[in-house]
């Protein structure tokens, strides 16, 4: 078990958006969390990742306690998030932005030609302002920024966002090569289908509360699920 | 007390006895406070001119932060210019009287326009150019360092450093200490009247909204720029009419009467010490100043520290001001006594 | 001319720096250090003082920037928690606010117990020339020594990986604390950098004109304008600012008037605020 978390709830000036969250990651496997929006799913990744502070439960790492830990550590723990908003340093060039993904150590020449061999366009781009890519060069890089940290669990908040279609579906095949490598992901998307294309296994969380987990084909094959999400009646 | 009014927008106008409610109602903190502010000084004074001549400054003081509380402390715009702008109401009324042989209250009345136009000015450049709080206080801070240079840079005209001593007109007021506490109780009442007229108004309701969140009252139809700019019009010409006034009653100005340093901290302790947007916040904070230069009178030089420390606690500890924190208080309380006159048994609980 | 301009361009190497410590702590956490020059003024009275009782003057500058920097991080760990605690407006007027009493508590200590406090050293030896004229050896040294710290902090910046890592806490704030950069930690030492620097103005000033305890308000108020004209968070922004007005200061000073100057300094940055908010080398 890699990533495991009990009891979390976490909210904003004192209202709880997600409580009772229970559920654990194993070592190379990809689970995705589904929900509309609202329901809760940003605020659950961001109380992992340190951004928010949790309310009650515990995060745990290989057995290691993250909860209420400061970001910056939990990201050097090895769990690295990329949040919907990206975040990423718009006056520094894509080069930079991908070696201070490494911080404190320098850039790894590997990390960085995994990274490039993932998204060939950021090469292309290395020397240009990260400020002025496009929604998804911005995504690219800052999935890349994030692997060049090298952490064991990668955490993805809605990573089709603002992508056209196309590249929503491209961002997922990458996603698939990444768990290829071994890498443990952590998905949270509104967009079911796609969601469950890569997942081992996925969660449906509504109202702050994890309504139904199971295996994709368990979670497409349910009814709630199919009319809630698929538009299937 | 003085806090916020009614909420909803004005309706028909009153008549008869509601008309009287709603004057007392509106009225009553103000009358309050003139009461006090003309009993006080055979009380407190005796006949020390000293003590007069403080009282006088902060009384002053209390003015100009009326008028800082309306364009700060309800339109959010950072002007650290407050001196300056008393400085053109000074020495306008002083040059333009003294040269031109205007009478008094044309002399005041120019300085007012004057400071009012400035004013006015510095709102229209910081919407235009969608100036946040800070690069407004910036350019404001930057103003009022070049009046500073600039009053001392026109040696012939202003009398620079030395200072510049009015003639005619001024001499009666400027030896009547005390004739000069009432003139200032006046002018602090007519500006706390204009303010509450505003605060009751359509006006202070807009201001209220642009406050709360600036995007929200633009969506909901309030022109933010058009009333900051009226805010700091009318603020302006407060400042620069008590500057022009206090010019004759001191009968001397000087740059440091109306630098950055010696007014603009002032006036931003007193209005965050008394509550920003308040009615009365600025005549607490102002009193609060008043004892507290009294007290600080024999400290020679550790009174800038003293000060500096006073304005250290207040925004780490009163950070919404006296005003609010004693509504607070009085809320508090008054629903604690509500919870305990509960019939039903259950044991008197804040309603909170 | 060319006498007054390369005086302005000394002048302005001092203003650069000046302009860097206050730039930093802004482009970090959005604080406008208004006790800035107080700092400064607090690191020249140190530096006299040890000077008094006899030690060598490199010894005495040393420890001078050391307490400015001590001061500064004593600022950040206490004063700036509640301040740091605030996000974006709210955090920067009340970093405004705490930093002027700060200021004042600075200068009314000082001015109580040293009120005829002065720093000024002296640095003998003949007039150097440069490019054919000459200049007094203080003004050179300090500008030697201005120029040698300017060129390390941007190397510094600009490709070290701590340097780079301040730098991203600059651009974006939960950024950095995703790749793992604690920006209290690195405000906390920019904090110290600055004050170091402060230290380090006071002296190199010191070594062209004596520094007084009044001369802090000023400081700050010329630091203020290089930042802003340099754009807020840019290192070499702070210093092409600088010396740019450093040269405007003394060509206007010499052919028109002191006051102007002043004025024309102050508009300088006026004039970058409403028609390039950025500044020079801003974002």
């Amino acid at each position: 078990m890699l990533l495991e978390v009990r009891g979390l709830g976490a909210g904003y000036l004192g209202e709880k958006v997600v409580s009772d969250i229970d559920f654990e990651v194993s070592p190379g496997e990809a689970v995705a969390i589904v929900g509309s929006n609202g329901a809760g799913k940003s605020t659950l990744l961001r109380a992992i990742a340190g951004l928010l502070r949790p309310m009650e439960g515990r995060v745990r790492l290989e057995g290691r306690d993250l909860t209420r830990r400061p970001a910056h550590r939990i990201a050097r723990a090895g769990i690295a998030y990329v949040p919907a908003e990206r975040h990423l340093f718009p006056a520094m060039t894509v080069k930079t932005n991908l070696a201070l993904g490494a911080y404190p150590r320098r850039p790894d020449r590997s990390a960085l030609e995994l990274v490039y061999g993932l998204f060939p366009r950021l090469e292309e781009r290395q020397r240009q302002r990260a400020g002025t890519l496009s929604g998804g060069e911005q995504q690219m890089l800052a999935v890349g920024r994030a692997l060049m940290s090298r952490p064991k669990v990668l955490m993805l908040d809605e990573p089709t966002t603002g992508l056209a279609p196309k590249l929503a579906r491209a961002a997922f095949r990458a996603l698939e090569g990444l768990k290829a490598t071994g890498l443990t992901l952590l998905i949270a998307e509104q967009q079911v289908p796609l969601a469950l294309s890569v997942a081992d296994r996925g969660y449906v969380l509504e109202n702050g509360r994890i309504r139904l987990e199971g295996s994709p084909e368990e979670l497409e094959a349910n009814p709630e699920v199919r009319r809630a999400y698929l538009g299937v009646a | 007390m003085g806090g916020s009014a009614v909420s909803a927008a004005p309706g028909p106008r009153p008549r008869g006895p509601r008309l009287a409610r709603l004057l007392t109602r509106a009225l009553l903190p103000i009358a309050v406070a003139a009461a006090i502010l003309v009993v006080l000084p055979p009380l407190w004074f005796g006949d020390s001119p000293y003590t007069t001549g403080l009282a006088v400054e902060a009384l002053v003081f209390g003015c100009y932060a009326v008028g800082f509380n309306l364009i700060f402390g309800s339109t959010n715009q950072l002007f650290l210019c407050v001196g300056a702008l008393a400085g053109v109401g000074g020495y306008s009324t002083a040059i333009l009287s003294d040269k031109a042989s205007l009478p008094l209250a044309a002399g005041v009345a120019l300085g007012t326009v004057s400071a009012a136009i400035v004013g006015g000015l510095l709102a229209w450049i910081a919407v235009r150019r969608s100036l946040n709080v800070i690069f407004t206080g910036i350019v404001t801070l930057v103003f009022s360092l070049a009046f500073t240079n600039f009053i001392i840079g026109q040696r012939d005209l202003t009398g620079a450093d030395t200072g510049y001593v009015l003639q005619g007109a001024a001499t009666d007021l400027a030896d009547d200490r005390v004739g000069g506490y009432y003139l200032f109780v006046v002018v602090l009442v007519v500006l706390l009247i204009v303010f509450r007229a505003l605060q009751l108004s359509h006006v202070g309701w807009a201001f209220r909204a642009l406050r709360d969140d600036e995007v929200a009252a633009e969506l909901a139809g309030v022109d933010v720029a058009r009333y900051r700019i009226y805010a700091a019009v009318v603020g302006s010409a407060m400042i620069g009419l008590t500057g022009g006034l206090y010019a004759y009653s001191l009968g001397f100005i000087s740059p440091v009467t109306y630098g950055f340093a010696q007014v603009d901290v002032q006036v931003l302790i007193i209005v965050a010490f008394g509550g920003m947007g308040t009615l009365l916040g600025p005549v607490i904070g102002a009193a609060a100043f008043g004892f507290l230069d009294r007290a600080l009178t024999d400290s020679g030089q550790l009174r800038e520290a003293y000060y500096g420390a006073f304005v250290i606690a207040i925004f780490l500890f009163l950070r919404r001001g006296v005003v609010p924190a004693a509504v607070g208080l009085f809320d508090r309380l008054a629903s604690l006594r509500r919870g305990a006159q509960r019939v039903d048994g259950a044991p008197g609980r804040a309603e909170r | 001319m060319k006498a007054v301009i390369l005086d302005g361009i000394v002048l302005g190497l001092g203003f650069g720096l000046l302009g860097v410590g206050l730039t930093l702590v802004y482009g970090l956490g959005g604080v406008l250090n208004l006790a800035y020059g107080e700092i400064a003024v607090f690191g020249a009275i140190v530096v006299s003082q040890v000077m008094d009782r006899g030690a060598p003057t490199l010894v005495a500058a040393g420890v001078g920037m050391l307490a400015a920097a001590a001061l500064s991080v004593l600022l950040d760990l206490t004063l700036m928690r509640p301040v740091y605690r605030q996000t974006g407006e709210e955090r920067t007027l009340l970093g405004l606010l705490l930093t002027l009493g700060v200021a004042f508590v600075i200068v009314g200590l000082l001015n109580w117990k040293y009120p005829t406090g002065a720093l000024y050293i002296f640095v003998g030896g003949d007039p150097i020339s440069i490019a054919g004229v000459p200049m007094a050896a203080g003004s050179v040294w300090a500008s030697v020594i201005t120029l040698g710290v300017a060129g390390v902090l941007l190397v510094f910046f600009g490709l070290t990986t701590f340097g780079r890592g301040v730098r991203s806490v600059i651009q974006d704030e939960t950024g950095a604390r995703l790749v793992g950069i604690s920006p209290s930690l690195v405000r906390t030492l920019i904090f110290a950098l600055s004050g170091g620097l402060a230290g380090l103005v006071a002296v190199t000033r010191s070594m062209s004109a004596p520094l007084t305890v009044t001369a802090g308000f000023d400081l700050t108020t010329f630091a203020l304008i290089v930042a802003v004209v340099g754009g807020l968070g840019s290192v070499a922004g702070a210093f092409l600012a600088g010396v740019l007005l450093g040269i405007v200061d003394n060509v206007s000073a010499h052919y028109i008037g002191e006051y102007i100057t002043a004025i024309v300094l102050l508009a300088a940055a006026a004039i970058t605020i409403l028609v390039r908010p950025r500044g020079l080398l801003g974002r």
